[in-house]
Order: structure tokens, then sequence, then C-alpha cells
């Protein structure tokens, strides 16, 4: 089977996982019950009124008094057509809201992803190189330094510090400034910088133990042999194969951060991301936004998943196809 | 036909949706809190301080300059006025578009886009104001602004505004071209004191296609109402953006009509006086206070453990602002309550009054507040022209009614009233069957004043009355929907050996004692109320009964509370007046419905050049003359 066949196929699966992820989102939202007509039962209630007809009222108009299946399908004609419905905590379209949600989380999360791919493996690999020196125990105190401490508690310090104490940086996140300005890189040199620390650690101790079993290989005996420099042994014969396992490593710590971590930090530093919107909907019990962003975050891990099955295949070819 | 009176009585107690929500203090869930900035109190000047004096005595007319910016702890639901319910929205939409009316320091009716006068309380006039333009293409403002929104969507079964219980019943008619009249059902003079008349002008022209289809959800995500496209000259900034995550932004609106006002000083007749101004959405108090310290913000709340800190920061300047909502131990009555035995004591007026008894309030001032809070004896605040007097208010967990001592003789008084077998085991507070007398109180996770308040209360029931509190936090919007509120049910319960029936059950009083939340809990400090001193017949809709609109612990009052309250209504003049909430309140503080706390302080930093803030609850009545010192 050629990589593009296997390609091909990873999709088609991905596709059915969203499919089975949204088939058992429904079945859940219809088993549960709608917020929304307990509100109506309740303003009826308010304004003297009967709670059973405005409950009744309210379900018609919604179309849950409709079949299970023609439910089942609107539903997912409306997922798959993009139409999400309002958001009722932000007043506006959901597919608007997580627009706006990402579009600030993209500004702070790609510079931070970026960051660890390329430092995270780098400082590993450099580590392996010069294992147990001072440099290897430096970099792995920065590691554990980063990976130890609290985000939401390391930005707090750094904002104290720099904002107020130093007045380096804006303590209020401003939104109304251009994306690729040295303002906007000031204000988010810190998020990145506390996000940064806290993914980096896991990917360079990885990648140091895991560049450590090549360093000693036959195959970098004879490249040593043939006269290659240090730097491209490591570069071509230790980062590559490094680099199998870690993709693993790299696609499950920057999932768990961008769902956990990036939420805090957008807290921390006033940014109107993704983590912050889905966390203020989860509250305010906006069903439509809830759904919307746990479909964006389902899509990022399947799509994650499927580049790191890729990437797999790519950086090693003796992956075979036919077993997976 | 004169001006409506600085003094009046009979005002209704009706609540709407709006007023439900702004029941609940500032205490409560950020996303329940409801127009609480708004409503209520007409304090005594207290003097002000931190070097911000307010208005009084500038004479030059100020030049425009800076931009005003504040940051807020939650981001905004709706811009959409016909909407809103939130009271941080409600200044948001404020900054651009203004209400019909506002009360100034003295307590006195400041006209804004219309005048109310009256004769006798029933017919109401109002008289709007000339000059008031919409943004092109809707014109002026006139009678027709009003009256359509009143009549088409206030009035109607379908629209479901916040303001839609506020003209139940009333019959307005258009009189004039820019004046309407409304007929009451029943005369209050305290009509504008309860907020219900209070309206934003609307344009005819965006409701009117909604109206025809009856369209509510067209109207509540119409993007001309919730970006306030239509302000005009209504406002004193004009908004450029609402993103939702981050909050507003604004400019300078060079066509305030205010400049031009009859009623408003020269002070005024280039009003406003910055250039913009922008309200920014920060979550993290950290956060909010580094802005405050640095300038990037212009004012922001300080909590009381950092009062002194800011107070001695030249670059801050501190207010200590006076409110009505207060802070109660809410003892649950209800058949879910008092889990830790048979039968509820929380019903005796007695066992009330030992945990109030019980409960230091002067080391809870000075200990947890740092002094920076009042005394809450009674349903009013000290401060309030309602507020019976010291030497009428019985006071508890201060002087000789605080200690082990009287708390544990007031509790014996309750025990013997029970129909079970309580009692002390030493130090303990024992059931019929001898174990320890556990209960739960809840407070809003992630406050730290409330935690304390808890733990305070812990500790004080333990030394005092040997009762074991087990403290938890829990989040305020799911207390609210699983614990403080009920599907109504309705029912018929017997108070005071009458039959008392529950008509008009609602989500916070859905019967009797009977009916009950869907989880059990003993004790909350999660939700404070409002105490509505500017007008306290309001307090009617918790307290006139135990059928009552809002009992959600199952209060039953002991004393003639619906007779009081209707005395009140009748009263002809102020003296009977205050003599009917004076005995009203005097219960109230025997009864202990909700074993009352404190009121703790606003605490407000602003920045010290700006000039215009007062410590008083009518702060911010004459916002568009604030500006920056030269």
């Amino acid at each position: 089977m050629g990589l593009a066949r296997y390609v091909v196929l990873r999709v088609v699966w991905a596709a059915v996982v969203s499919l089975v992820i949204v088939t058992a989102t429904f079945v859940l939202m219809a088993a549960a019950p709608n917020p929304a007509i307990q509100e109506a039962a309740t303003q009826a209630a308010l304004e003297g009124g009967d709670p059973q007809q405005a409950v009744e009222r309210e379900r018609e108009l919604r179309g849950l008094d409709e079949p299970l299946h023609v439910r089942y399908l609107d539903f997912l004609t409306s997922i798959y057509t993009l139409e999400w419905g309002w958001s009722d905590h932000r007043s506006q379209p959901v597919t608007e809201a997580l627009v706006e949600g990402l579009y600030y989380t993209a500004q702070y999360s790609i510079p931070w992803t970026v960051l660890t791919v390329l430092i995270g493996p780098l400082v590993g690999v450099y580590s392996a190189a010069n294992m147990y020196s001072w440099r290897d125990h430096a970099a792995t105190a920065f590691a554990f330094f980063g990976y130890a401490i609290p985000n939401f508690f390391f930005g707090i310090v750094l904002l104290l510090l720099f904002g107020v104490w130093l007045d380096w940086i804006p303590v209020v996140y401003r939104t109304d400034v251009a994306v690729f300005s040295l303002e906007n890189a000031r204000q988010l040199a810190l998020p990145v910088f506390v996000l940064v620390t806290g993914s980096i650690g896991a990917v360079m101790r990885v990648s140091r133990n895991e560049s450590a079993e090549f360093r000693d290989a036959t195959f970098m005996k004879t490249a040593k042999a043939k006269g290659v420099s240090p730097f491209r042994a490591y570069a071509y014969h230790v980062m590559r194969p490094t680099l199998v396992p870690l993709s693993t490593t790299l696609v499950s710590q920057l999932l768990a951060i961008f769902l956990g971590s990036s939420l805090l930090v957008e807290v921390v530093f006033g940014i109107p991301g993704l983590g912050r919107l889905t966390f203020e909907a989860l509250v305010a019990q906006d069903t439509n936004l809830v759904l919307g962003a746990t479909f964006v975050f389902t899509f990022v891990a399947v799509i994650g998943n499927l580049l790191e099955d890729i990437a797999f295949s790519v950086l090693d070819p003796r992956i075979s196809y036919d077993d997976r | 036909m004169r001006r409506r009176s600085k003094i009046g009585y009979g005002a209704g107690t009706r609540v709407d949706r709006r007023q439900w929500l702004s029941m609940l203090g500032a205490v409560g869930a950020a996303g329940l809190a409801g127009c609480s900035g708004d409503d209520g109190g007409s304090p005594e000047t207290p003097d002000n301080g931190g070097g911000v004096r307010g208005l009084d005595g500038i004479e030059e007319r100020p030049t425009v300059s800076g931009t005003y910016d504040t940051v807020t702890s939650a981001s905004f639901t709706t811009l959409n006025p016909l909407y809103n319910t939130e009271s941080g929205a409600g200044t948001a939409i404020g900054r651009a578009l203004d209400q019909g009316y506002t009360f100034d320091a003295d307590d006195e009716y400041v006209p804004l886009l219309y005048d109310m006068s009256t004769d006798d309380g029933e017919v109401w006039v109002f008289d709007v104001r000339e000059g008031l333009t919409f943004s092109d293409p809707y014109g002026a403002v006139d009678a027709e602004s009003f009256v359509y929104q009143i009549e088409e969507l206030h009035q109607s079964d379908w629209a479901l505004t916040a303001n839609a219980t506020d003209w139940t019943g009333v019959n307005v008619e258009r009189t004039g071209k820019r004046q309407f009249q409304a007929e009451l059902p029943e005369p209050q003079l305290l009509w504008p004191e309860s907020f219900d008349p209070l309206e934003y002008p609307i344009p005819k022209g965006v409701l009117e296609p909604y109206v025809d289809d009856e369209n509510v959800e067209g109207l509540r995500q119409d993007e001309e109402l919730l970006e306030l496209r239509f302000s005009g000259n209504l406002g004193a900034f004009v908004l450029d953006e609402w993103d939702r995550g981050a909050g507003t932004t604004y400019t300078r609106n060079d066509e305030y009509y205010i400049q031009d006002a009859d009623n408003w000083s020269d002070l005024f007749s280039n009003a406003p006086y910055f250039e913009g101004a922008s309200i920014s959405v920060v979550e993290e108090q950290a956060s909010r206070l580094g802005a405050l310290e640095t300038g990037e913000a212009d004012s922001a709340s300080v909590p009381p453990e950092r009062f002194e800190e800011f107070d001695n920061d030249p670059d801050v300047s501190m207010l200590q602002i006076p409110q009505p909502f207060n802070r109660i131990l809410s003892v649950n009555m209800r058949d879910n309550g008092w889990n830790a035995g048979p039968g509820n004591l929380f019903r005796y007026v007695a066992f009330r009054q030992a945990i109030a008894t019980a409960i230091g309030t002067d080391d809870l001032i000075e200990g947890v507040y740092r002094g920076l809070a009042e005394p809450h004896h009674t349903w009013q605040p000290a401060w309030s022209r309602w507020y019976p007097g010291d030497d009428e208010v019985p006071f508890f967990g201060t002087g000789d009614r605080y200690g082990a001592g009287p708390a544990r003789e007031l509790a014996t008084t309750a025990f013997d009233r029970s129909a079970f077998d309580y009692g002390f085991d030493g130090d303990r507070m024992v059931t019929p069957e001898g174990d320890q007398v556990t209960l739960d109180v809840y407070h809003s996770a992630g406050q730290e004043t409330a935690q304390l308040i808890a733990e305070y209360a812990a500790q004080e029931l333990d030394d005092n009355l040997g009762i074991e509190l087990d403290v938890q936090a829990i989040d305020g919007v799911r207390f609210n929907n699983e614990f403080w509120t009920a599907t109504p049910e309705g029912g018929t319960d017997t108070v005071a050996g009458e039959s008392v029936r529950w008509d008009a059950p609602t989500p916070n009083n859905p019967g009797p004692r009977s009916v009950t939340s869907n989880e059990e809990w003993d004790m909350s400090l999660v939700f404070g109320l409002n105490t509505y001193p500017r007008n306290p017949l309001t307090n009617a809709a918790f307290f006139d009964g135990a059928n009552a609109r809002y009992n959600p612990v199952g209060y039953y009052p002991e004393f003639d509370a619906g007779g009081l309250f209707e005395r009140a209504r009748t009263a002809a003049t102020e003296e009977e007046l205050a003599a009917a909430f004076a005995d009203v309140f005097v219960e109230l503080a025997r009864e202990q419905p909700y074993v009352m706390l404190a009121f703790g302080d606003s605490l407000t930093g602003y920045n010290p050049d700006l000039r215009g803030p007062i410590e008083d609850f009518a702060n911010g009545w004459n916002a568009p003359g604030w500006h920056f010192a030269e």
C-alpha cells in the first residue's frame, strides 16, 4: 500500500471518528434536559403564566416534538454545514464566536507551537550530545522548572514583575493592535514564554533520552568514521529517528496544554481566546457554544492524530502501511 | 400638576425578572447579578475621602482629554437594551445610550431623556426632552419612541423583554408629539424609585419588522440593537466595537444632547470630557489590580485585604462607597434543610437568633472586612432614611447579645419548642441520638472574602454553640440552579394557625416547605440580597408572607408582615410610612429570616487625577461631567 492510499484511508477513518463523536453528542443532548425549556417554564412562572404551556410552546419552537431520526438528520446537516446556532451567552452566531476565539488563540499558540517544536528537540539533542556536562544539567533544570511550575502562577508572577513593577509590557491585553506589530509581540511575549516553558520540558526530555540511544549507534560510528561533522551527524542521523517517538509526545502534549493551560494563561493575561470562550460557555450553560467548542477541540484532536500518523510514515520509511 | 415629590409613599411591590436578578447582591454569581448598581439606596452623603471630591466647586469648564478606561471581571451577555439584565452590560450600554432619568446624591429625581410629573401618583405624565435624535435614518426621539415599545413589546405576550412586567396593567397613551402619560392600576408616588418606568429610547423603525412577525429571536439578535447603532446624540460616547471576549471601546459623542440641556449646569456644556472610553474584560483579579496600579485602568474594584495598600498608593485614589447589598447567612427552613437530624431547628426564631448571637459581627467586620463594612442588624442599612434607629432594633452578635452564654440560652429555648430531644453534651450540640450536630455551609468558589466569612462562622458556631460546620465552595450558577431554586409547584400550608396558599409559585418560592430544590443544603453564604433603601416596599417581595414571591429558604413570618406592608402601602403621610417601615424592620431584626451579618462597602480605586467620583451610593449619576484634572 502506497503512502497516498494510506493517507486517504487515515482521512476516511478520521471522518468516521468525527461522525461517531457527533452522533454520541446528539444522543447525550437528546437524553439531557434542555436548559432553554427550563428557562421558558421559569419565565412563564415569573410572569404568572402556565409553565407547562410554555414548555410545550418552547419544545415546538425548537423542533423537539419531531421524531428522533428527523432531529438527528437535522442535527447532522447543521453540524456539517457549519450552522451551529446562536450563542445566547455572547449574543452572536456560534461559528463567529469560535472564529473570534481562534483568532486570538492562534496569535499566541502558533508561535508557542513553533517554538516548542523547534527548541524542544534541539535542546534535547544538544543535551544528549553533551550528556552529564554542566550544559546538560542547565538544560535539564530549565526543563524541569518549566514543567513543574504551574502556568497560572508563573504567568501572574511574570505579569507582576514585567507588567506592574518594571512596566515593560501592558497589563491589559488589547485587541485593537495589529496582529503583526511590535505592540502585539510585546503583549504576547509573556503568554508565549509561559506556555513554551510549560511544554518544552517533556519534549526536551524525551528527545534527550531518545537521541541518547542513537548517539552510540553503529550508523553514528560509521558516520563519524567517514568524517561527517558532529552537527550534520546529529541533525541528520540522530534527529530523524528521534522525531518518530517524539511526534507522539508532541501531539499529546500540545493538545493537553491547548485544552488546559491555554485557558489559565488566557485568564491571567486577559486574552479572549478559545479556552476562555469555552470555559465561560460551560459556566453559562450556553449549550450551542459548548457544543461548537467541543467540536473544534475534537477536530483538532482527530487532525492531530492524523498528522501524527502521517509524520510517522514520512519520518521512518521502514514503518509498514500494511500493518496500520 | 406638581413635579414628583422627593418623599412619597404607596409604591408598588411587583417584581419583574430584572428586579429578581437585582435582588441578588454583589456577592452572588456574576452571571446572575442584575441591575444591582442602579437600584436601591439613597445614603446620607458621607464625608468624601481619598482626595476625590466629586464635581462640587468646579467652576471652569473642563477640557476634553484622555480616555476613560475601566476593567471589569465578566464579559457581557448582550448589549441589546431590550434584553439586558446585567449590571455590567448596563454600564456598557449606558456609555452610549442614556435612560429616562437618574437620581442625584441628594436622592432628587434628575431628568435625562424625559421628565415625569404627577398629581396623585396614579396618572404620570412623561415629557420627552426636545432635541433628542437617533442616528440616521430614524429621526427625532419623541413620545412614540417610548409608547410603541411599551405597548408593542413590554406589554405583549411574545417579546419577553427585560422590562415586560414593569408595564403590566399600566395604560399608556400618547398625548402629544413629545408627551405621553401612564395610568397606573393604583397610585404609586414612589413609582420612579421603583425604576419600573425607566426606559431606553428605541427607534420604532428598528422594532416594526419584528413586531409585525412577532419574531422574538430576530429582536434579540438584531445587530443594530446589539451594537447600539441607532444611538444618535443620546449617549456620551459612540460604541465603536464590542469584542465579545475583550470588552467595549467608544469614542466621544460630539453631539451629546446634555451639552444643551437646560437642567444641567454649564459644567456639562461640552460633555463628555474624555476623547474616548473603554471597558476591558479582565477576569483575573491580580491583573485588574495591576492595571489600576500602572494606570492602564482609571477605575477598578479592590478587595478589602488590598484596600490599605492601595489607599497608601499615591497613584490610586481609593473610595469606600456604601451600598445596600447585604452579606447574610441563609438557613434552609425547607424540608431538605437541617440535615443533622430530625426536625428543622432553623424554623424556630430563637434558634436563628442563637446563630446570630453566636457569630460576632464586630470581629467579622474588623477581621474579615478590615473595618470596611457596616454592621447589618435589620433589613436596611443604617444610612437609610427608613432605618428605625439603633434604640429600637435588637442587635445580635455584639455586646450583651454575643457569646456562648446567650447563644446557648436561645438555642435551649428552641430545643424546648422542638418535638425532638436536641441538647448540649458538654461543649457539643447533639442530636436526639447523641451525635454531634454537623451542618454544611456553602460559599462562592473563588471568593476569598466569602470563604473567610464561612470559616469564621464555622469557628464561631463551634466555639459558641458546639455546632460543627462543613465549609464547601460551590459555583454560583450551580448553587442557584440546584440548591437555591426549585420547580414551582404551589400548595397549601398552615402558617401561624392560618391556611396559606401558594397561588403564584416561582422558582425562588416554589411552594410550602415541603417543596424543595434538587439538592439538600443547610446554610449558604453564596447570595446576598438588595435591601432597597430607596423604595423599601420592594422588600415585600421577600417578606410579606410565607408565600412571598422570593423566599428560597422557606421563611414563615411569625408577625403580621402582610399587614405591616399593607400599612406602608396605604400610608397617607411620610410619618405613617416611616412608622410602618420601622415596625417591619424591628420585627425582621427580631426574627432574622436570614442571619444578617454585614454590609460590605464597595471599594473602588480611581485614577487620582479623575474628578467626579464620590463616596455615595449615587456615585456616577453625573458621569458626563467627569474629567481629568489639568
